[in-house]
């Protein structure tokens, strides 16, 4: 803008303006000076100035000041525009993320932790559950003072007032725990103090309780603080038990205050189902008893009993030691996490040999009238030196068992090819994980026949080179008991609450069904020489009035890892038995690991007596009547002979 | 023409009367329904923990070592013949008229 030639004429003004008594003119922007006779004329500052009449100076400036209201008309149009497009831009362009981003600053979701399913067991006893605890935290950077804060809340819940001290003075932390799973009594003093809004609250949170205590503890597992399951059932089981969590939605106000809770966005949270499992509690308890009664005497370095229903393969007990409370799952120790029965592998001794007698014999290579040359209690095979406890002679197939000679039992192996062995061992599921479901379950060892040595043989026939868990021992020995089908062990009976078609969905209902041996064999082996083991065998402790006991021991040497052979002084004793031998309702399993005191470590010693008091309590339990008069067995002379149905066995020695 | 206008006036008073009384009619029924939902919530805890101490209480284990250290006392505190053998053995005294 020039400013000069109207501040030229700004004297000539003043000089006008002393002439004219009018109303000072309606300042007109843009248009400082005036001719005379235009001043006349805007005397009336209404007075519409007629252009043509200005004069060229006067125009000129006219256009000027046109110009700048065209801007700023122009301006104020843009203006407008830009508002207008930020309308747009808002309200059509980013509405959704916009509305979005404004419900989520009112609105605040909630998730509703769902409550984990019961585990109970066959008869519906609660064994594991969840109630409600409220956990109390802490927002310390709301906290000013925090000392007596601290001071006040560590009184209460009977806390070390210093760490809490430390843990609510770091600034940088917008949450503490202050402590988890409150009691009620500890919930109320925490009320009663009164503590100011917005630096405290409650969270509920589901805990896990087994109102059973230590019982089965191996078998559920157990959930820690955070919810996460730790071994067992709770682990194999968490897809069924865990339920759906719910949401919430909480409408708040600029200060985070709720102030409005619609019904309409609530997603209700949908409970775990629960789950029955095969497990009886007092037939747990029975073995649980037993066990420990085990660990007092023997002292060993762990044991495990299981209790199986040969009919069903169901597990009515299955128990670990050393053990642990569930309920505590701060002081578990190392050792005691490991469920002896699935995840631990011992060379079975023994117990394997009625095995490889049913393979030779499904395959015709003996007969149970034949005898085998037991070699006087020595016997060199390659290398390797085989001596039997007591010197034998000629025994029968049975006596084989019942006498529990290795001589006689590498004998009868050395009649199966290498195949036809490791087919036989296989076929009664070892080698393979047994199929329980349990987290930690494993398969043992069962080397392949391409890596077998030349007495590979001999060693696999007397329950030696392979290694095999409880749970696979007492499986294979329930499919005899059975009749020869080996049936997967079975933990979960059925879900509650859950839809028709869930039962195929349970991660542990595998239900594997094989032909392990024939039918006949089956029978004679527990009928004839599994009951003869208890009735003048290795396993006499084992004997129970008025019931006709089966079983076989087992006494195996442990590799001793510095020298790379044998142990002398370390074993694993172990004994299965079961009842009835006609009809068997029952099968128990006791594995007693490395027995240390008590001045003996065969498992017709150690591990037979608990295991007959397990069978003998539990056959009481299950209200099984006796199958035999108090004075003694029946004729066992006339059980069936395998392919010789009616015949006798011949009279054992 | 007031009248009508005033009816007119009364009708929206009274509609907007009966919507307010109907919304906090709405609301007490809504202050009910939480409450009877908290209610629900806590019998339920109440109900699971009840339930846990029950099966606390009936544990085969407690029971078990309950039974068995009666039987013990029993067996223990047992005489070679009972007192009720020897009531069952005595003659009756009493007499009935």
């Amino acid at each position: 803008m020039s400013t000069e030639p109207l501040a030229a004429d700004a004297s000539g003004c003043d000089s006008s303006s002393s002439r004219l008594k009018a109303p000072s003119p309606r300042p007109v922007s843009g248009i400082v000076c005036r001719s005379e006779e235009d001043t006349a004329e805007q005397a009336q500052p209404w007075h519409p100035i007629s252009r043509a009449r200005l004069p060229e100076r006067v125009r000129a400036e006219s256009f000027i000041g046109g110009t700048r209201r065209g801007m700023i008309v122009s301006l104020m149009f843009l203006g407008g525009l830009a508002v207008a497009a930020r309308l747009v831009q808002l309200q059509v362009v980013e509405h959704n993320r916009l509305a979005a981003r404004g419900t989520r600053q009112k609105s605040y979701v909630e998730i509703l932790p769902a409550p984990p399913g019961d585990l109970l067991d066959r008869d519906g006893r609660v064994l594991a559950t969840s109630i409600v605890a409220r956990s109390l935290f802490v927002l310390p950077e709301n906290i000013a003072d925090p000392w007596p804060c601290a001071q006040r809340l560590a009184r209460a819940l009977h806390l070390d007032p210093g760490r809490l001290c430390e843990r609510l003075q770091q600034s940088d932390k917008k949450f503490a725990w202050v402590k988890r799973r409150l009691t009620p009594e500890d919930e109320q003093a925490v009320r009663a103090l009164r503590l100011p809004a917005g630096t405290w609250d409650f969270r509920e949170e589901y805990v896990r309780r087994y109102p059973q205590g230590n019982l089965a503890a191996h078998v559920l597992g157990l959930r820690d603080v955070d919810g996460i399951c730790r071994g067992g059932l709770e682990q194999s089981l968490e897809v069924v038990l865990r339920g759906q969590p719910g949401r919430r939605t909480l409408y708040r106000d600029a200060r985070g205050r709720v102030i409005d809770v619609p019904d309409d966005t609530d997603v209700p949270p949908q409970p775990g189902r629960s789950v029955v499992t095969t497990l009886d509690s007092v037939v747990q308890l029975y073995a649980e008893r037993e066990l420990d009664r085990v660990v007092e005497e023997w002292k060993p370095q762990g044991a495990c009993a299981v209790v199986q229903d040969p009919a069903s393969g169901e597990i009515l007990a299955m128990a670990s030691r050393p053990a642990f409370d569930p309920n505590h799952p701060e002081r578990v120790s190392e050792d005691a996490w490991k469920n002896r029965a699935v995840a631990w592998i011992y060379e079975p001794g023994s117990t394997f040999k009625p095995f490889v007698v049913a393979g030779a014999m499904d395959r015709g290579r003996i007969h149970p009238d034949e005898e085998i040359d037991c070699a006087g209690g020595e016997t060199r095979l390659a290398s390797r030196v085989f001596h039997d406890t007591h010197p034998y002679g000629l025994l029968n197939v049975g006596d084989v068992l019942v006498k529990s000679s290795n001589i006689g039992m590498s004998r009868i192996g050395a009649r199966l090819t290498n195949a036809e062995l490791f087919a036989t061992i296989a076929t009664f599921g070892f080698g393979r994980v047994p199929g329980s479901g349990l987290p930690g379950e494993i398969g043992g060892v069962l080397r392949p026949v391409k890596v077998w040595s030349s007495y590979s043989n001999a060693s696999l026939s007397i329950g030696q080179e392979l290694a095999v868990t409880p749970l696979q021992m007492i499986a294979a020995h329930s499919a005899l008991a059975n009749g020869g089908t080996l049936k997967s062990p079975k933990l979960v009976l059925r879900t509650l609450n859950a839809p028709a078609d869930s039962a195929t969905n349970l991660p542990l209902a595998t239900g594997v069904v094989s032909r392990a041996t024939d039918h006949e064999t089956a029978r004679w082996l527990v009928e004839g020489p599994m009951r003869e083991v208890v009735l003048r065998g290795t396993g006499t402790r084992a004997n129970l009035p008025g019931f006709s006991v089966f079983g076989k021991t087992g006494t195996a040497q442990k590799l001793d890892s510095e020298t790379g052979a044998y142990s002398v002084d370390k074993y694993v004793s172990s004994f299965l038995c079961g009842a009835p031998a006609e009809n068997p309702r029952v099968v128990v399993l006791v594995v007693v690991d490395e027995p240390s005191t008590g001045g003996s470590h065969y498992g017709g010693t150690v591990a037979a007596p608990a295991a007959a008091e397990i069978l003998r309590q539990t056959l009481a339990y299950l209200r099984v009547p006796p199958d035999e008069s108090r004075d003694g067995p029946h004729d066992i002379t006339a059980v069936r002979t395998p392919g010789r149905v009616g015949q006798a066995v011949p009279a054992v020695r | 023409m007031y009248f009508r206008f005033g009816a007119a006036v009364v009708l929206a008073v009274l509609v907007a009367v009966a919507g307010i009384a109907v919304e906090k009619r709405c609301l007490t029924l809504r202050r009910a329904l939480t409450r009877e939902h908290y209610r629900y919530e806590v019998l339920r805890d109440l109900y699971a923990r009840q339930r846990l101490r029950t099966q606390q209480l009936g544990a085969p284990a407690r029971l078990f070592e309950a039974l068995e250290s009666d039987r013990r006392e029993l067996i223990a505190r047992k005489p070679p013949g009972s007192r009720r053998e020897q009531i069952a053995s005595e003659p009756s005294t009493s007499t009935h008229e």
